[in-house]
């Protein structure tokens, strides 16, 4: 059997008719991924799909080479988290308790988190910079700080695959990168494998091991170079009239 | 460590207002008892029989009703709160109490309709209550039918909404049509009152609150993961379908009992939860539902105690004393939140 975490075949989208077909791609251990297209074409789409939270119209997804249908939500949660977009905030809620709501599935009925649990979010909470805002109200965090709390709490998930919708959405240049960067290193040392939307063609080119296109004229999977070889990013952008410059790694 | 320190002084706090409010239930009434009568009839001193009668019969019953009442309606408007993601979403709101309300006019009037005069027997004050109670549980049982197919909750509250305006359209066309004594017993049981429950039903009452307390507890954890949104709590692998039925279930349990029993009691089930975030500055519903439970009973306590106007015979229908205490509580949180 490959190796492939994640493999997509065949896959259409959609609620009541289908939004995008013909999706054909595969995610390995440790890969970065993201995922490029203009709004609507179905990026959240595809990655509520994978995350189990919204049906497909046909084709398959495969986790660790196990039909997703066969999953039970709680065994996908151990395996999988998805970090939503633009997540609500609660007021009053302390970023420490919303770190903690990671590890769900291994704390009593009561939510009583065991210490071996607790020294885990702490670890994280020290990787990801962010102790010092232990009890602090997450609503009042800013949007960079908001988006490393939410990391934290899909790694205190402790799955192998972390999906994000936007991830990097409203955040400036420097936490764009920052996330970014904070998202290779864990793909990189931890070996998990991360796919997440954006809009940032630059950076998604720049760090990921590979990037999936979902344009108007259909899917394209390939490493950066690879799709920059084939002219990938001018075919699915085409019609905006903007052409891909390698240079620059972005639209002009 | 500090904040669990800080978190146990606040507890203190509210448990003292409690044990206070309480006292003071019981010390005070319409009529004016010394209050060294009261604790002998409480501790078993020799005290005349119309002290016992009234502390024993009258007052002791009345504290419980209200404490059972103050706990119910905080802790399930809390957990409305946070399953609706709406800050003055509570039982009410969601046609519940509309429902007992209907119920109850149903039961009362439909009797007068048929000729029967129910004033007074035992069949009144237990029909009472179980029509409210049906009725209650008629509108939670909708409503989750409806959940089932409405996926956002925001629809479901509006639903909510809409089937309450319909029910108290419908409770007006029956007062409409009914005669004065029945809608007497129908006006009495929409203003509230702690009073004339007895043993019996105190114990059911306190049966059916406890268990919708318990429920409440068990539904802690996945109230917490509510809090970040219903994709996020998904994705973790939360039942969103049974949290949902097992909190419409708490919430028929605790404020629907409350309701047939002693009345619809507005605004304690939005107050009391947002007194208690203020008071805690922290959303996790393990600090929140002890604290809700604790706040309400003591809020309700103190309530009931004006509603008494010690020391006169004329008393404020709880529902007029909640509103006052309540709806300025209201307006500062709002204002307060649309400030800052």
């Amino acid at each position: 059997m490959s190796q492939n975490v994640i493999e997509l075949k065949e896959l259409s989208l959609g609620y009541n008719k289908t939004l995008y077909s013909e999706i054909s791609a595969s995610a390995a251990k440790g890969e970065l991924i993201s995922v490029i297209g203009p709004n609507g074409a179905g990026k959240s789409t595809l990655l509520k799909s994978i995350a189990g939270l919204i049906s497909t119209m046909s084709g398959t997804i495969d986790i660790f080479g196990k039909d997703l249908k066969r999953y039970s939500a709680k065994s996908l949660a151990s395996i999988l988290s998805f970090v939503p977009a633009q997540s609500t905030r609660a007021h009053n809620l302390s970023l420490y308790d919303m770190v903690a709501t990671g590890s769900y599935n291994r704390t009593n009925w009561l939510g009583q988190i065991p210490e071996s649990e607790e020294a885990l979010i702490n670890g994280i909470m020290e990787r990801l910079c962010i102790s010092h805002l232990r009890d602090t109200d997450s609503s009042k965090l800013s949007d960079g700080e908001y988006q490393r709390a939410s990391i934290a709490r899909s790694l205190v998930q402790n799955s192998g695959i972390i999906l994000l919708d936007e991830p990097t959405a409203f955040l400036d240049i420097e936490n764009k990168a920052i996330i970014t960067k904070l998202l290779h290193d864990i793909s990189v040392n931890e070996g998990k494998t991360i796919i997440f939307s954006t809009h940032d063609l630059p950076l998604a080119i720049k760090m990921c091991d590979k990037i999936w296109i979902m344009g108007h004229y259909g899917f394209i999977e390939g490493s950066p170079e690879e799709l920059i070889k084939k002219g990938a990013f001018d075919k699915i952008f085409k019609d905006s009239g903007l052409r891909f410059n390698p240079q620059a790694l972005t639209l002009i | 460590m500090s904040q669990k320190k800080r978190h146990f002084t606040k507890y203190l706090i509210i448990s003292a207002a409690f044990v206070l409010f309480a006292v003071m239930d019981i010390l005070l009434g319409s009529v004016l008892i010394p209050f060294k009568d009261v604790f002998g009839a409480i501790s078993g001193s020799d005290v005349p029989d119309f002290v016992n009668n009234i502390v024993w019969n009258f007052r002791i019953p009345k504290a419980l009703t209200a404490m059972l009442a103050g706990v119910a309606l905080s802790v399930s408007g809390l957990q409305m709160q946070t399953l609706f993601r709406n800050p003055l979403a509570e039982p009410y709101i969601l046609g519940i109490s509309a429902g007992a309300g209907f119920g109850v006019a149903l039961f009362v009037m439909g009797f007068s309709a048929a000729g029967i005069d129910i004033s007074g027997t035992v069949l009144s004050k237990f029909g009472i209550a179980g029509a409210g109670w049906l009725g209650a549980l008629g509108v939670t049982m909708l409503i989750m039918l409806v959940s089932e197919r409405l996926r956002d909750n925001l629809s479901i509250l509006i639903f909510g909404i809409m089937l309450g305006s319909v029910l108290s359209a419908l409770i007006s066309l029956l007062q409409y049509l009914s005669d004065s004594s029945a809608l007497k017993v129908f006006v009495l049981w929409t203003l509230g009152s702690f009073s004339g429950i007895e043993s019996g039903e105190l114990w059911i009452l306190f049966a059916l609150v406890m268990t919708g307390f318990a429920i409440s507890i068990y539904n802690i954890k996945d109230l917490n993961t509510l809090l970040t949104g219903e994709t996020y709590a998904r994705s973790l692998g939360v039942n969103l379908k049974h949290t949902r039925m097992r909190i419409l279930a708490a919430t028929t349990l605790l404020a629907g009992s409350v309701t047939a029993f002693c009345g619809p009691i507005g605004f304690i089930g939005i107050a009391v939860p947002h007194i208690s975030r203020m008071i805690f500055r922290n959303a996790n519903h393990k600090i929140l539902i002890p604290a809700s439970a604790i706040l309400g009973a003591a809020i309700m306590l103190f309530t009931d105690t004006l509603a008494q106007l010690p020391g006169q015979s004329a008393v404020v229908p709880i529902n007029t004393v909640s509103a006052i205490i309540g709806v300025p509580v209201i307006i500062v949180i709002i204002l307060k939140s649309r400030i800052s």
